[in-house]
């Protein structure tokens, strides 16, 4: 699996705005609501609110994956977004969480979504990549960097 | 003194052990009932004060004074050795506030109290000072027993305030005792001899703890069951030292305990195990001991003003003393009325009221029988309430409850490498129903053990992930956030 089969370059938030837990999750899901419209934001929020109940998926150095499963979403999708000034996301090292990757899964594809959580933890493992996502100046650059990282495993 | 039966140590044993056997069997039925679980062992003590065994308590309170303190100090060792650094860290302040700043708060509403009851302003200090320490082991069981559990913070901050306003009490009740027995003068002196002393107990405390923890893995024992005794030593030592200097023993056993607790032991799980044991000997033995001292036919007299006082203190001291203390938190209301509700007294009042009997205060005995009272009404009612008032409240945790079976490595070595986690599977973790050999997991980890309701099932790469699962993990420390992704939170 390659991580341009789940990111489109539409997904790429360069500058998360909101403060909150709730908001950054808010602000995450909206391009996939706005792309599948038979999609409900709130109930997508609820989802992953949902998830968040179980314990942060904020794992650690400044990165949160936040995942659920939804009907009517084609297609595991993802979303990546970034705040420079970081939030609070009850991460699980305390520290404030800049780099958000979402992953949003169809019902039925339990396995596919487990490999796209693997996946994109691997992606962002490397400090030296986050750092240079963190200086990146637009979504096309950020785009083009988790191209490149993806491409080298 | 006239007590034939009681040299004999065939008697003693018997009725030592009828008490203890009788406190464990009806530990079970209090749980059920929703009753701390330590209120039938002050009954069987009630039981048991016309015995010889309570004759003989009586006439010499030292030997209460002694039990109850090795008991204490077996108890705050406990706390200490289970009180995670974390969480030390994350609620220091509040509960440092409350068992200093506090403490003193309380026992100052209370004297209030016993004032207009008739006591002197000196007695109604010490009964303050007396009554003024709270215990969480005492409210835990009954919550833990019913599968509810408080919401972190305040679950927290109750227990660290226990630990820390012992020693607070227990220097606290000295000066006034001596003060009434015109021993030495009340002033600014004592507060100052007070600091000094919990100053000296956690230089100590800390120093020990230290000197535990390095020593540990180096003294290799014969045998693992001489681990515990070890601990027990440094538990021992870490009262006793500061004590001779004039230091505050109680401080100084909890922080070795949390200092030695928070380090990789060897044999830890069997040490902790004894510990919790010991901890509740202790217990059992503090509510024995009070029951024992009472002289039931005295009781009477002393039961309304007593009784009254109990409620004024649930009802206005404790919670004037914490909605004070802990304005400048700007915790919310809820929290705050649970905090001053749920602050159960617990067996440390019973050692601190023979302070005055032996040093035979006037009027002692009725400060006595007084303590009796305001713990029994501190005890039962906060813990008949505290099922209802978690779940009213909306204090309970949304927490995994604890596993259904503890999964651990013992060893006589310290291990390194991979550990145990333990995992209770929802819906909503990325996990739930996909077969084990799909899940992701780094090279080193692996599912070991599967429980399904009461079934203990051995995983498969082809066995499926269902909700309600307990799903124990073996994986390395640096993948635990990972594997928390996948699984969602860790069982207590």
């Amino acid at each position: 699996m390659n991580i341009t089969e789940i990111l489109a370059p539409d997904m790429i938030l360069p500058d998360i705005r909101a403060n909150s837990k709730n908001g950054v999750l808010e602000e995450l899901a909206a391009p996939i609501c706005a792309k599948y419209r038979q999609i409900k934001l709130n109930e997508l929020v609820e989802v992953l609110v949902q998830r968040e109940r179980l314990g942060s998926t904020a794992i650690g150095d400044g990165i949160a994956i936040p995942h659920g499963k939804i009907g009517g979403i084609p297609r595991i999708v993802g979303v990546f977004g970034r705040s420079l000034k970081g939030v609070d996301f009850e991460s699980l090292d305390g520290k404030p969480t800049h780099l958000f990757f979402l992953l949003v899964a169809p019902e039925e594809s339990t396995s596919l979504h487990l490999k796209a959580l693997a996946r994109v933890s691997r992606l962002l493992k490397s400090a030296t990549f986050r750092e240079q996502l963190m200086k990146a100046t637009d979504s096309a650059e950020l785009y083009r960097l988790l191209k490149e990282e993806d491409a080298r495993y | 003194m006239n007590t034939p039966q009681l040299s004999s140590l065939p008697f003693l044993a018997a009725i030592c052990s009828l008490l203890l056997l009788a406190s464990v069997a009806l530990s079970g039925t209090s749980r059920r009932v929703g009753v701390p679980v330590i209120l039938p062992f002050l009954g069987l003590g009630l039981l048991a004060s016309s015995t010889s065994l309570g004759v003989v308590l009586r006439q010499s309170y030292h030997v209460s004074f002694v039990l109850g303190t090795l008991s204490l100090v077996l108890i705050l060792f406990d706390g200490g050795l289970n009180t995670p650094l974390s969480m030390a860290r994350s609620f220091a302040l509040p509960s440092i506030v409350l068992a200093t700043v506090g403490v003193l708060g309380t026992t100052a509403l209370f004297a209030l109290c016993a004032r207009l009851f008739g006591f002197s302003w000196p007695q109604a200090f010490l009964l303050g000072a007396v009554v003024s320490p709270t215990d969480a082991a005492v409210v835990f069981p009954v919550l833990r027993g019913s599968g509810i559990q408080p919401q972190k913070r305040v679950a927290s901050i109750l227990e660290l305030e226990s630990c820390l306003n012992d020693p607070v009490a227990a220097s606290l009740t000295p000066a006034f005792t001596l003060s009434l027995a015109g021993e030495a003068p009340l002033a600014a002196q004592s507060f100052a001899h007070m600091a000094l002393s919990l100053g000296v107990g956690g230089v100590f405390g800390l120093g020990l703890g230290w000197l535990g923890r390095v020593m540990a893995p180096r003294i290799r024992p014969a045998a693992g069951g001489l681990y515990p005794l070890m601990t027990l030593g440094f538990a021992l030592l870490a009262f006793g030292l500061p004590e001779l200097v004039g230091g505050s023993g109680f401080l100084a056993v909890y922080l070795a305990g949390l200092i030695m607790g928070n380090s990789e032991m060897p044999y830890r799980a069997g040490i902790l195990r004894v510990h919790d044991s010991l901890a509740w000997l202790g217990q059992v033995v503090m509510y024995l001991v009070l029951g024992l001292l009472i002289t039931p036919s005295h009781l009477l007299k002393v039961a309304p003003q007593g009784i009254a006082l109990g409620i004024l203190l649930s009802a206005f001291a404790r919670p004037g003393s914490v909605m004070l203390c802990l304005l400048p938190f700007r915790y919310p209301l809820r929290e705050l009325v649970y905090l001053a509700v749920v602050g159960l007294r617990g067996a440390l009042p019973i050692i601190l009221a023979t302070y005055p009997l032996l040093w035979h205060v006037e009027d002692a005995r009725l400060i006595f029988d007084t303590v009796f009272f305001v713990v029994l009404v501190n005890t039962f009612v906060p813990g008949s309430m505290v099922l209802w008032l978690t779940r009213q409240l909306g204090i309970e945790s949304d927490e995994p409850p604890p596993p259904p079976a503890l999964l651990e490595v013992v060893s006589t070595r310290v291990l390194t490498g991979a550990k145990i986690i333990s995992f209770s599977l929802e819906a909503s973790a990325a996990a739930c129903g996909a077969p084990i050999s799909e899940l992701p997991f780094p090279p080193d980890s692996a599912v070991i053990l599967l429980i399904r309701d009461n079934e203990v099932i051995a995983p498969k790469g082809a066995t499926v992930l269902a909700p309600g699962d307990h799903v124990y993990v073996l994986c390395k420390p640096a993948d635990q956030p990972f594997i928390q992704l996948l699984l969602g939170r860790p069982e207590a």
